[in-house]
């Protein structure tokens, strides 16, 4: 675990504004992730958990508070970098796989290569891509579009999608919530796998049974995090 | 290399998103093709109507950038004109005559000479005969009614003598037959080289070849060697000018007006031309210049109707762009979920305008390729079937100005029906992966 955390949360906080009234989500959040670190975040539906998880992944911005990435303040970075953090720092695990349909699962995955950050010659995309792929252990399934996977074929094509970049973070939101309990098991075991090799991890999800596996286990309650308890990882 | 890397990724995802969707892009390109075949057909119209113009004016008037000096001339004038322009290449001299091919002693059919298709109509009464100048301008002239011949089987001609080759200024196509030559010694039969219509003329009305100079008491025999296009309707015969006016006495060679053709102002040659013609001359010898510019002369006037026609093509086109921002706007707001996970993976917001962008120029680009490959063929359809009997489309290429104008048109065509859903698909909120 290296000193310098790979994010660091302070007092992050997050209104909601729409039509009606103002609605307070986050109200100091506070969290650190080290590289390595696998986190789980609990809690009720409407508690703000994919809003934190947005606001980490720079999907949004928080109204206060300080996010440091590697140490460095972006709580108010613009989108143009923020793209490009986005695409260095973060890979992103959804609950819906949202794989394009019209694509095979080796073009899903390369689609996060092909995103403007940067060229890669196609050989040397589909070499990275084929190694996600058999790294969530689904390579011979390549060439397949998602209408011919399983729900848990197609979680683990967004899951090398998220890791093709080869990302500091993972995040995960409620990556298991399609699956049945052991395709689900599967998928955390290819997410946790990701930590072994020094990529932090924050997985929201509301089964306890996968947070439990997580080395930390935090719950989103009146829109702070507040320690669950230790989970069997650590 | 960041460029590159958005450009070919705009490009790559594009495809992929055509390629997806082909029946739309199918139907988008239907939507646009008429507008942009009407874009292509108009300019190349255009084009080939200014073309066919300005060949036109190029044989009737002479090239652009040419000087045409008229010059007063007398009988003791003309052969020293002649005289000072012969074997010079880099200016001609014309006199221009009137002779007769034909049964001597006869009325021609087209007294005038007028054009063949007023032959024996005598539309301007027997007194009256109709006198057309070397630019094409006729006009009725009243007879005296004693001098009325009987009507026979001559044609009279126009006589263009030349000093030497006018066609470096006046770029008559070879017909039939050769041109003339200026190289050797003159000859007494008078080579001549009629004109499209002249030689019409002898065709249809099978004269016998003597020719017979206005005012001038002895008939040479013509050898015709050629004909050529001179887009004049009036027929003309083209002559050397020393063997002609071997056949003619110093009376009437000082009735013909004297044209000379150069390049440049030829102020030297002129000068001296003039001081030599004024030598021997009684009266002040005058010159008239001009410079043809037919293009901007014709242009002018071609713009006018050319923007009008633009004009309507581009209302077709707009109704095409409306089909493509309709597609573009229902297809954005169908894959919200893709833009917005694009924009998770780290795709910039212009990136994804770049990739509808790209889309709709391709449609675009495919649109203004079939239009041009359409009009290509329609060209060539039309050559085949009308060249023989319209100029314009005789061995007629397709203008590369019309495919310029076909692909600007599907690049606008894109642009325009693709900008609204560009800004639309850029304005997705990331967050819409997380709601979803």
């Amino acid at each position: 675990m290296s000193d310098v955390p790979l994010i660091h949360l302070d007092g992050l906080t997050k209104t909601l504004t729409g039509q009606g009234e103002p609605r307070p989500i986050l109200s100091g959040v506070n969290l650190t992730v080290h590289p390595g670190d696998s986190v789980a975040i609990l809690g009720r539906s409407g508690s703000g958990k994919s809003t934190l998880l947005s606001l980490i992944g720079l999907f949004d911005r928080p109204d206060s508070g300080r996010y440091l990435l590697h140490g460095n303040d972006i709580a108010r970075v613009p989108e143009r970098r923020a793209a490009r953090l986005r695409s260095q720092e973060f890979g992103f695990v959804f609950q819906r796989f949202f794989l394009l349909k019209h694509l095979t699962a080796l073009q899903n995955v390369s689609m996060a290569l092909v995103n403007g950050q940067g060229w890669l010659p196609r050989r040397k995309r589909r070499a990275k891509v084929m190694a996600a792929l058999e790294q969530v252990g689904i390579a011979h399934l390549a060439r397949h579009k998602p209408a011919r996977l399983s729900g848990g074929e197609q979680q683990r094509v967004a899951i090398a999608r998220a890791l093709v970049r080869e990302p500091k973070i993972l995040l995960a939101d409620e990556p298991t919530g399609a699956l049945d309990t052991e395709t689900g098991a599967l998928v955390i075991d290819v997410l946790h796998a990701a930590t072994h090799r020094g990529c932090g991890l924050v997985l929201v999800t509301h089964d306890h049974a996968h947070a439990n596996r997580m080395q930390r286990v935090l719950r989103l309650t009146d829109g702070m995090l507040v320690p669950e308890h230790q989970g069997v990882f650590r | 290399m960041g460029l590159s890397g958005r450009f070919r990724s705009a490009l790559v995802i594009g495809g992929q998103g055509i390629r997806a969707r082909k029946l739309r892009t199918f139907l988008s390109m239907v939507s646009l093709f008429l507008g942009v075949l009407a874009i292509v057909t108009v300019q190349a119209g255009s084009v080939l109507a200014n073309r066919a113009l300005l060949a036109d004016i190029e044989l009737r008037m002479a090239k652009d950038g040419t000087t045409r000096v008229n010059l007063s001339s007398s009988g003791k004038t003309v052969p020293i004109a002649v005289d000072t322009l012969a074997g010079r290449s880099d200016v001609v001299g014309t006199l221009t005559a009137t002779a007769i091919i034909g049964e001597p002693g006869v009325r021609p059919i087209n007294p005038g000479p007028s054009p063949l298709k007023y032959a024996n109509q005598d539309m301007y009464g027997n007194s009256s005969r109709m006198v057309c100048d070397s630019s094409g301008t006729c006009r009725v002239m009243e007879q005296d009614a004693a001098g009325i011949l009987p009507r026979g089987q001559a044609v009279e001609l126009q006589l263009v003598l030349l000093t030497g080759d006018i066609r470096p200024y006046r770029p008559f196509p070879v017909e039939a037959g050769r041109w003339l030559d200026f190289g050797g010694p003159p000859s007494l039969s008078p080579s001549l080289v009629l004109n499209r219509e002249a030689a019409t003329a002898l065709t249809q009305y099978r004269l016998p070849a003597e020719m017979q100079i206005i005012s001038e008491a002895k008939n040479p025999t013509p050898r015709i060697i050629g004909t050529v296009h001179d887009a004049n309707e009036v027929p003309t015969a083209y002559v050397r000018a020393d063997e002609a006016m071997a056949w003619m006495s110093s009376a009437s060679l000082g009735n013909l007006s004297l044209e000379l053709y150069l390049n440049g102002d030829g102020e030297p040659l002129l000068q001296t031309l003039l001081a030599r013609m004024s030598a021997v001359s009684t009266d002040p010898v005058e010159p008239y210049r001009s410079v043809v510019n037919s293009r901007e002369h014709i242009g002018g006037q071609l713009d006018l109707m050319r923007w009008i026609f633009l004009g309507m093509a581009a209302l077709v086109l707009l109704i095409g762009v409306a089909g493509i921002l309709n597609v573009g706007l229902a297809t954005v707001g169908e894959r919200v979920e893709e833009f917005a996970l694009r924009r998770a993976v780290g795709t910039p917001r212009l990136l994804l305008a770049g990739i509808v962008l790209a889309e709709t120029l391709i449609t675009g680009l495919l649109t203004a390729a079939a239009a041009i490959g359409v009009g290509v063929a329609g060209l060539q359809v039309a050559g085949t079937l009308f060249g023989d009997r319209r100029e314009m489309l005789h061995d007629v290429a397709f203008p590369w100005e019309a495919g310029v104008a076909g692909v600007v048109a599907g690049l606008v065509a894109g642009i325009l029906g693709g900008l609204f859903p560009a800004i639309r698909a850029a304005r997705i909120p990331i967050a819409t992966v997380m709601r979803a």
